[in-house]
C-alpha cells in the first residue's frame, strides 16, 4: 500500500487541506511582510511600488486556484493597512481598489486562458489592473483632474515591467515549491515514494 | 466567494471595465465658458457655467453687449450720450440707468459726508490721470476745478439731473463700472445662468457659487504686485477693491494716484487700499471709493451704515482694519 | 542571461498580452502628448479673433491699434507683450502668461491676448484676483 512520507496517520485529502491552509497562512504572512516593507521604503515616483507581495497571490492562484488567491490578496490589503495604520484612509482605498481590479483580471485571465497562460502573463495583467484600479479611484474620489490620465501610459509601462519581474519570480518560486518534499506529497523528482 | 470560476462572469466584468475605461468622462459636469473683452478702459472677463455650452456662450455675449451699451451711455465722448448732453448744459433728462446710478451715488455721497463725489470731472481732467499726459496742477487751478463740486452740486428729480453750477462736470467713474457689472450679472441670470463671475479689472460680482464650492477671491497686496494678502471664500456677492496702485503716475519721486479727496483736490492719503463686499457692485464700487478717502476709522463706520456691506481698509501705515462680517469669509495668507 | 530565462518561460499567450499592453500604452501616450500641446495663443481685437497660434512655436507678431503698434511675443511656451506704442506701457508690465484662461492686454490699443487650451486644472490658489 502506498503511504505518504509523513508521520501523520490522517488520510490524504484532509492532509492536503491542512497543508493548503498552512501554506496560505504562510503566503499571507509573507505577502503582508513584503507589503509593509515596500510601503516603508521611499517610493521613487508618485507612490508607485514594486508589488512583490503579488508574487504570493500569484503562487496561491496557480497552486490552489482563484479563491485562495482572493483570500491572500484581501488579507494582505487589510492586515497590511492595519499594520501600517492607514486602515480606511485614502491610501487604503487606493490599495483596495488596485487589489480588486488586479485580482479580477488575474483570476479572470487564469479562468479564461487556463493553461495557455503562465504566471508571467497573469502577473503583467495583474500589475496593469492594479495601477488602473488605483488611477480610477484616484480620479473619481481624490483628484478630479483630467490631467491625471496623462500619467496612465507611463504607469502601464512601469506595471508591465514589474509584472514581468514578479511573474518570473513566481515561476521560480513555483518550481522550487513543487520540487520540495515538504510541499508536495509526490517528492523531489515527481516520483511517488517507494512502496513500503 | 466570488464566482470567478465561471468564465462568462469574468468576461462580462472585463467588458464593463473596458467600457468605463473607454468613456472619457462618464459624469456630466457643467461646461465652463470664459471670455474676455476690453471694455470700460480695462479687461473684463466673464466666467460662466452651464450645461448647454451654446446657450452659455450666448448669455456671456449678451452680457458683454449690455456692458458695452452702458459704456456708451455713460461716455463723455459719444455725441448724444447722456453725459455728453449733461456736460454742455445746466441740466439734462437722462436714461433710467444713469438716473439709477446717480440716485445711488447721491445716497452714498450723503452717507459718506461728501467723501464720494460724482462732480470731480474737471478735477480729473486737470490732473489728466486717465490720459496720456498726467501732471501735477498748480494749487489755484485745483481750487478752480473744485468749484461746483460737493454734496449739493447735483440734484436728481425723477430722471432729470440738475447741476447747481453749469461748469460742473459729472464723472461717474467711481460707480458706473460697478453698475455695468450688475447689469451683466442681470443679463446672465435672465438667460438662465446660475453660476458665473464678472471681473472688470479686479472689480467683481459673483452669481451663485463655483460648482458646489465658494469662489476663491484673492485680495491684492497693495505693495507687492505678485502677492496677495488673503482669500475671500464667497458666493453671490460683489467685491470691489480700490487701491493707490491701480492708476497712478510718478513725478519727482512722489506717486499720484486716481482716488481724489474731494475736499483737497489731491489724491487721498487716508488709505492704501480698500476692499468692499456688498450685494451689488455699484454700491460696493461707490463705498470703496468713499471709504478710501475716509480712511480706516470713518470708512468702517460708513460701511456699518449699509447692512449688506462688509469690508477691509488698509491704512497708510499698512495696518489692516476689517468689519466682523469680512473676517468671517476671509482666509489670510 | 536572466532576461532570456524570463523570456523562455513565457507562453505564447503571455507574449501576446504583453505586446498588446505595450501597444496600448504607446497609443495612449501618443494621445496624451497631443492634448498637452493643445494650448493656443489667441489675440482678439474688438471682440474678434484676429490671430491664433500654438503656444509651442516661438514667434513674434505685431498688431496695429488706435494708438500704434503692439508686439506680442511667444517664447518658451509663454506669451508676453514685448513692446507697445501706448503711453503708459501698463501692458508690458503685465508679465508672462502660459496657463489656460490667463489674459494680458494693451487696453489703449485694444489688443487682448489670451491662452485657450484643454487644461482645466485647478492649479492656481484662487479663482479671481480683486485689485
Amino acid at each position: 500500500m502506498t503511504e505518504p512520507t509523513t508521520s501523520s496517520v490522517v488520510d490524504l485529502p484532509e492532509l492536503e487541506t491542512i497543508r493548503r491552509q498552512i501554506f496560505l497562512a504562510l503566503f499571507i504572512a509573507l505577502a503582508v511582510a513584503l507589503h509593509t516593507l515596500e510601503a516603508l521604503l521611499p517610493s521613487p515616483v508618485l507612490g508607485l511600488r514594486l508589488g512583490f507581495a503579488n508574487i504570493l497571490a500569484l503562487t496561491a492562484l496557480f497552486l490552489y486556484g482563484a479563491r485562495a488567491a482572493w483570500i491572500v490578496i484581501l488579507a494582505r490589503i487589510f492586515i497590511g493597512s492595519l499594520l501600517l495604520g492607514n486602515l480606511f484612509s485614502p491610501g487604503f482605498l487606493l490599495s483596495l481598489s488596485g487589489g480588486l481590479v488586479a485580482m479580477s483580471m488575474m483570476g479572470g485571465a487564469k479562468t479564461l486562458f487556463g493553461r495557455f497562460v503562465s504566471p508571467i502573463g497573469v502577473s503583467v495583467l495583474g500589475a496593469v489592473g492594479h495601477i488602473a484600479g488605483q488611477l480610477l479611484v484616484a480620479w473619481l474620489v481624490l483628484v478630479r483632474h483630467g490631467g491625471l490620465w496623462s500619467l496612465f501610459p507611463v504607469f502601464v509601462i512601469f506595471a508591465i515591467a514589474t509584472g514581468l519581474v514578479n511573474g518570473w519570480a513566481t515561476v521560480l518560486l513555483l518550481d522550487t515549491l513543487k520540487k520540495h518534499p515538504l510541499f508536495s506529497s509526490k517528492g523531489g523528482n515527481g516520483a511517488l515514494p517507494p512502496e513500503v | 466567494m466570488l464566482p470567478f470560476n465561471r468564465p462568462i462572469i469574468v468576461f462580462l466584468f472585463l467588458i464593463v471595465l473596458a467600457i468605463i475605461g473607454l468613456r472619457q468622462c462618464p459624469f456630466d459636469k457643467p461646461e465652463m465658458v470664459q471670455k474676455s473683452r476690453i471694455l470700460m478702459d480695462t479687461v473684463v472677463q466673464i466666467t460662466a457655467f452651464g450645461e448647454d455650452n451654446a446657450r452659455t456662450i450666448a448669455a456671456v455675449d449678451a452680457a458683454f453687449a449690455e456692458m458695452k451699451r452702458l459704456e456708451e451711455l455713460t461716455s463723455f465722448y459719444l455725441k448724444g450720450s447722456d453725459m455728453e448732453r449733461l456736460g454742455s448744459a445746466g441740466s439734462a433728462e437722462v436714461s433710467p440707468e444713469v438716473a439709477r446710478i446717480v440716485a445711488l451715488g447721491l445716497e452714498v455721497a450723503r452717507e459718506s459726508g461728501g467723501a464720494f463725489d460724482m462732480t470731480l470731472g474737471n478735477l480729473k481732467s486737470l490732473w489728466g490721470i486717465e490720459g496720456e499726459n498726467p501732471q501735477v496742477p498748480a494749487p489755484d487751478k485745483i481750487r478752480t476745478a473744485l468749484k461746483g463740486t460737493g454734496m449739493d452740486a447735483l440734484k436728481l428729480s425723477g430722471r432729470k439731473i440738475e447741476k447747481k453750477d453749469p461748469e460742473t462736470t459729472v464723472d461717474l467713474g467711481g460707480i458706473a463700472k460697478g453698475f455695468a457689472i450688475d447689469r451683466a450679472i442681470g443679463v446672465l441670470a435672465e438667460n438662465g445662468i446660475r453660476h458665473a463671475a464678472v471681473n472688470a479689472g479686479g472689480d467683481i460680482r459673483l452669481l451663485g457659487d463655483r460648482q458646489g464650492q465658494p469662489w476663491r477671491i484673492a485680495i491684492q497686496d497693495p505693495r507687492h504686485s505678485t502677492r496677495f494678502l488673503g482669500k475671500l471664500l464667497i458666493k453671490d456677492v460683489a467685491v470691489v477693491t480700490s487701491g493707490d496702485y491701480e492708476r497712478f503716475f510718478e513725478k519727482d519721486g512722489v506717486r499720484y494716484h486716481h482716488l481724489f479727496d474731494p475736499r483737497s483736490g489731491y489724491p487721498s492719503k487716508a488709505s492704501r487700499s480698500v476692499t468692499v463686499l456688498a450685494d451689488n457692485a455699484a454700491l460696493a464700487d461707490a463705498l470703496a471709493t468713499a471709504a478710501f478717502v475716509l480712511g480706516p476709522e470713518k470708512g468702517l463706520s460708513l460701511l456699518a451704515r449699509f447692512p449688506s456691506a462688509e469690508g477691509m481698509i488698509i491704512g497708510p501705515d499698512g495696518k489692516i482694519f476689517t468689519t466682523a462680517g469680512f473676517d468671517k469669509v476671509v482666509e489670510w495668507q | 542571461m536572466a532576461v532570456t530565462g524570463l523570456f523562455s518561460r513565457m507562453t505564447f499567450l503571455d507574449r501576446i498580452i504583453v505586446l498588446t499592453l505595450l501597444v496600448g500604452a504607446g497609443y495612449a501616450f501618443h494621445v496624451a502628448a497631443q492634448k498637452k500641446d493643445g494650448s493656443r495663443v489667441v489675440v482678439e481685437q474688438q471682440g474678434k479673433v484676429v490671430f491664433s497660434a500654438p503656444i509651442n512655436g516661438d514667434r513674434e507678431e505685431i498688431f496695429s491699434g488706435p494708438v500704434g503698434e503692439t508686439l506680442v511675443v511667444i517664447h518658451n511656451r509663454e506669451v508676453y507683450i514685448g513692446r507697445s506704442d501706448c503711453p503708459r506701457k501698463i501692458c508690458m508690465g503685465m508679465g508672462h502668461i502660459h496657463r489656460s484662461g490667463d489674459v494680458i492686454a494693451c487696453v489703449p490699443n485694444q489688443i487682448l491676448i489670451r491662452i485657450a487650451g484643454e487644461e482645466k486644472g485647478d492649479d492656481r490658489a484662487y479663482d479671481i484676483l480683486s485689485r
